[in-house]
């Protein structure tokens, strides 16, 4: 618990309604889009200019105390999970878009502001942001930021570290500092990239430019199924080792499309061991030419049927089915653990028919639907956590995907962030030379540990098995949103 | 112009003795203190700096740089390393004396995946040595800034070239590396998946930190298929304003275009006459390369020809062959050799401004303005694309006011970048020549970089006096 002359401190800081100390206020703080943690703050605090960030991070330092900062807590991975004798700091009040330059194609926002909400208010100028997680609609720009969040177009338009052109942040000193340039390129160490995907423990964000792109004139989808795992994976490698870098290529096994298919009834073949979504954008001459070869490839690696969107009702239809593939999974099973390993793409078919095979060693169903384009696996080990050892066998069968992934030179997570739950793979991923990098960045930034402790990089001492995310019961928070 | 760079101890004349002896001992004939040799690793192509090492080795495995760099730690003295020097603004100048690390027999490609379109080489392969290595696979490393630079120097320096507008820097096309640290260990960053969000993003922090934090040993490269269709256009303009302006238009509009570079008619006069470019004239001149299928390519071109119509651009000229696009960009790639033949016996350094694209026809006519207020001869060429433009700044080194003049030039070029929200490097680097700019422009975060440099090299061995000013 904090003590008494710190809340009079704090409370001095911002009007009484914007913090809060009484459980009943803080409950709804107590975990983020990973549920099977949850932790009561000592206090939550909304600040809603810079100026009253400057002054808590300053006082939080002076008096030692952690701080979470958050955003709309829609994190897969514990990410804002807060610590119980510390402060959450929520950005839900730095909502503005600051600035729109359409001939820079850059917009300045804050970092409350929604995801979705930056491409609705520049699409009058023709263009859009492209990091698109499949939260989009809830999940904000900063908490996008500091996940270096990913999405179905980033095969084509990169991750958030990408599409960034400048952060603001409030170190915990108290200082202000700007990574980052409005150039392309800014000089000396690349600390913005730093900062992005940090997780919260280096800085806390004030303001992200973001840039933006043109948004293409054509996108067209196809929808090809394959009557095997191991084709659909291998017609991944295929499509990019012809050089084809599509808008978006996701891969959805039959166990995914099945209970999709009853959910939103997108037409997919039922029949299908597997079914892959292509996307071309461009100039309607682009989309012609890279769609008729994306069709010679797919055909050539074995596709049973081949649709291709006739217009942009169909095309969202087809996609529909892809981002609703979570809660859909959530209607069909008890529980489900979902895996966020990457992996190099040559290795998909393998890897996926290992886990086929584990998955009836296991006896536990496991649908597959990830952003195969980037070899971004995410497993839905489906389970009932009543049924006595089903938990232990999900567990089991989690840790040996995961340990797979690093085998084959992937990682334990492409875009979900380290967070709470997966801190212990991090041993496994990386040498003890690396942690110590880590660990001496954070020194740099934070020396006393007090932003986000616990969090993403793991102390040498702590070293175990693999994370995994639970979901009980579909019980994601807002259930209804589309995801990942 | 290295005010801000603090005095480094130079280590004692006996520590260097028997750091030299022993790596001697161990390395042989690939451990060299000859003058000549040391001489040739004091500089890059920029302007020489006063430094040299006291002994360059020659490594050839990871291991190998780590047990050097093992023996520089425990005995305090400084490691620079070195690709082929190349670099245009002193990295590699040895300003404390100590060893320099000379990568270029560590010259293997270690894979190439075709179907995962990357590579692993080690840090001493130059980037048209894999491009050679790579040809008959159909794919191909785009980065071109020009030199034939190693690609470890390039991930130093987080080169980008005359193709950026198209495929990103070094900053977008490095997966992994194997960094050798300050305590001589090997640690790996990245790897072969496209993405991860574990742990910090060491790669990227280590691409362009000029070899102050570790010495690259790897890169894991993304790699490209090579274009369907490729072809060269080049179009004149009656003022240079109509020239900017037109890539200014492309640029909105999101065409993506894999090429664009601008010459202003002091530069392409110094083409013509040094390339023998004899069908154009001395005027603003754009040339562009446009990748992709048939189709995609006419598109893209008949888009941007009518854009340049409107700005007063002459119709596009053709190359289409691959010699005569050789031809072409040969001449662009030349063309700080053909300046300096403008006045024979003049020095030269360059400058590397990068705005933002909406400030760019203001950053580049002002700069104009100036140069011709100096009276010296300055001319313009960049990747415009990208907001990114350099002067290559003729001096006359036995004329101390002439100097001055171009220093002065040069510092106004950088304030002005960073006025208008850029940076005074889009490219080269900061290395020892830019330090103050750096402060300008980063404020609060220049500390910041320092207590990564302390972090991570505590004992300030790794090329001292180079990219962060040392720390108070």
């Amino acid at each position: 618990m904090l003590d008494s002359t710190f809340t009079s401190a704090l409370a001095a800081l911002v009007p009484p309604s914007a913090l809060l100390t009484e459980a009943e206020d803080t409950r709804p703080y107590e975990c983020d889009g990973l549920t099977l943690y949850r932790e009561l703050p000592a206090a939550v605090v909304l600040p809603e200019n810079e100026a009253q960030v400057i002054a808590i991070l300053k006082l939080c330092h002076a008096a030692r105390v952690p701080v979470v900062a958050r955003g709309a807590g829609t994190s897969l991975s514990g990410g804002s999970l807060p610590v119980a004798s510390g402060v959450v700091l929520s950005l839900a009040k730095f909502r503005r878009i600051v600035d729109i330059d359409p001939l820079a194609r850059t917009a300045i926002v804050e970092p409350g502001v929604r995801n979705l909400a930056i491409s609705e208010a520049v699409a009058p100028y023709g263009l859009f942001y492209a990091p698109d997680p499949s939260s989009q609609i809830a999940c904000s720009i900063g908490g996008n930021v500091a996940e270096n969040a990913g999405g179905v177009h980033c095969l084509k338009y990169g991750l958030t570290v990408h599409n960034v052109r400048k952060v603001r942040a409030v170190l915990i000193t108290g200082d202000v500092v700007e990574f980052g340039a409005d150039a392309l390129d800014a000089p000396g160490y690349d600390l913005l990239a730093l900062i992005t995907g940090s997780e919260g423990l280096l800085a806390v964000i004030t303001q992200i430019t973001v840039k933006l792109l043109p948004k293409p004139a054509l996108a067209q989808v196809a929808l090809a199924a394959f009557d095997d795992i191991g084709k659909a994976g291998a017609a991944v490698g295929n499509v990019i080792a012809a050089g084809i870098i599509p808008g978006g290529l996701e891969m959805m096994d039959r166990d995914a499309t099945r209970a999709v298919e009853q959910f939103v009834h997108a037409g997919y073949p039922l029949d299908a061991a597997a079914v892959l979504l292509i996307e071309a954008d461009g100039t309607p001459v682009e989309v012609a030419a890279e769609m008729a070869e994306i069709i010679d490839v797919l055909t050539a690696s074995g596709a049973t049927q081949i649709r291709v969107s006739a217009d942009e009702a169909q095309r969202l239809l087809y996609w529909s089915g892809r981002k609703a593939a979570f809660p859909a999974v959530g209607r069909i099973s008890p529980d489900y653990y979902c895996i966020d390993g990457t992996i190099p793409r040559a290795a998909l078919p393998g890897v996926l028919m290992q886990i086929e095979t584990w998955s009836r060693e296991y006896g536990l169903p496991c649908a597959n639907v990830f952003h195969a384009g980037d070899g971004n696996l995410h497993p839905l080990i489906l389970f009932d956590a009543n049924k006595p050892g089903d938990r232990e066998r999900t567990v089991e069968f989690g840790d040996r995907i995961l340990e797979l992934c690093i085998n084959v030179g992937g990682t334990i997570t492409g875009e979900h962030g380290v967070g709470v739950e997966k801190i212990r793979g991090m041993c496994a991923q990386f040498a003890p030379e690396a942690l110590e990098r880590f660990l001496g960045i954070k020194q740099a930034f934070d020396a006393h540990g007090l932003l986000n402790p616990g969090k993403a990089v793991p102390t040498l001492a702590r070293c175990a098995e693999f994370g995994r995310m639970h979901v009980h019961h579909g019980a994601l928070p807002h259930p209804e949103l589309p995801r990942f | 112009m290295n005010s801000t760079l603090q005095t480094h101890a130079r280590a004692a004349a006996d520590d260097v003795t028997l750091v030299t002896e022993r790596l001697v001992r161990d390395y042989g004939e690939r451990a060299v203190t000859t003058h000549a040799i040391r001489e040739q690793h004091s500089h890059g192509e920029g302007l020489a700096d006063a430094g040299m090492p006291d002994i360059v080795v020659f490594p050839r495995t990871n291991e190998e740089v780590a047990s050097i760099v093992r023996v520089c730690n425990a005995a305090r003295i400084p490691v620079i390393a070195f690709g082929v020097g190349t670099s245009l603004e002193g990295h590699v100048a040895a300003l404390y004396g100590g060893v320099c690390i000379d990568l270029s027999q560590m010259d293997r490609v270690l894979e190439v995946n075709d179907a995962d379109l990357d590579c692993r080489v080690q840090a001493g392969v130059t980037r048209e040595a894999l491009n050679a290595e790579l040809k008959g696979t159909g794919l191909f490393f785009p980065i071109d800034p020009g030199a034939n630079a190693t690609l470890g120097g390039m991930a130093s320096t987080r080169a980008s070239g005359t193709n950026a507008v198209r495929y990103g820097t070094m900053r977008e096309n490095v997966l992994g590396l194997t960094v050798v640290t300050a305590d001589g260990r090997i640690v790996h960053t990245g790897g072969r998946a496209r993405k991860s969000s574990a742990g910090y993003d060491l790669t990227r922090l280590f691409v362009g930190s000029e070899g102050t934090l570790g010495i690259i040993t790897e890169v894991q490269l993304r790699l490209y298929g090579l274009p369907e269709a490729i072809s060269a256009a080049v179009c004149q303009f009656a003022d240079l304003k109509g020239a900017v302006d037109t890539v200014i238009v492309a640029m909105q509009l999101g065409i993506p275009v894999a090429r664009i570079e601008l010459l202003d008619d002091v530069q392409m006069d110094a083409c013509i006459r040094y390339s023998r470019l004899d069908e154009f004239d001395a005027r603003p001149t754009l040339f562009f390369e446009f990748h992709g299928t048939e189709a995609g390519v006419r598109e893209q071109a008949e888009t941007i020809e009518s854009i340049a119509a409107e700005h007063g651009g002459s119709r596009f000229q053709w190359a289409t062959a691959q010699e005569e696009r050789s031809r072409l960009w040969k001449a662009r790639h030349n063309a700080y050799y053909a300046a300096l033949a403008l006045a024979p016996g003049t020095q030269a350094f360059a400058t590397d401004a990068c705005v933002p694209i909406s400030r760019l026809t203001e950053c580049v006519l002002e700069t104009r303005e100036d140069v011709e207020s100096t009276g010296l001869i300055a001319p313009i060429v960049g990747h415009v694309g990208d907001g990114n433009f350099h002067l290559v700044v003729l001096f006359d080194p036995t004329q101390p006011e002439q100097r001055a003049k171009a220093e002065g030039l040069a510092a106004r070029v950088s304030a002005r970048a960073i006025r208008m929200g850029g940076t005074c490097t889009g490219e080269h680097g900061i290395g020892v020549h830019k330090l103050d700019a750096l402060v300008a422009e980063h404020g609060d975060a220049v500390s910041l970089m320092q207590a990564i440099k302390r972090a991570l090299d505590p004992n300030d061995i790794l090329n001292p006096g180079k990219t962060v000013p040392a720390s108070p």
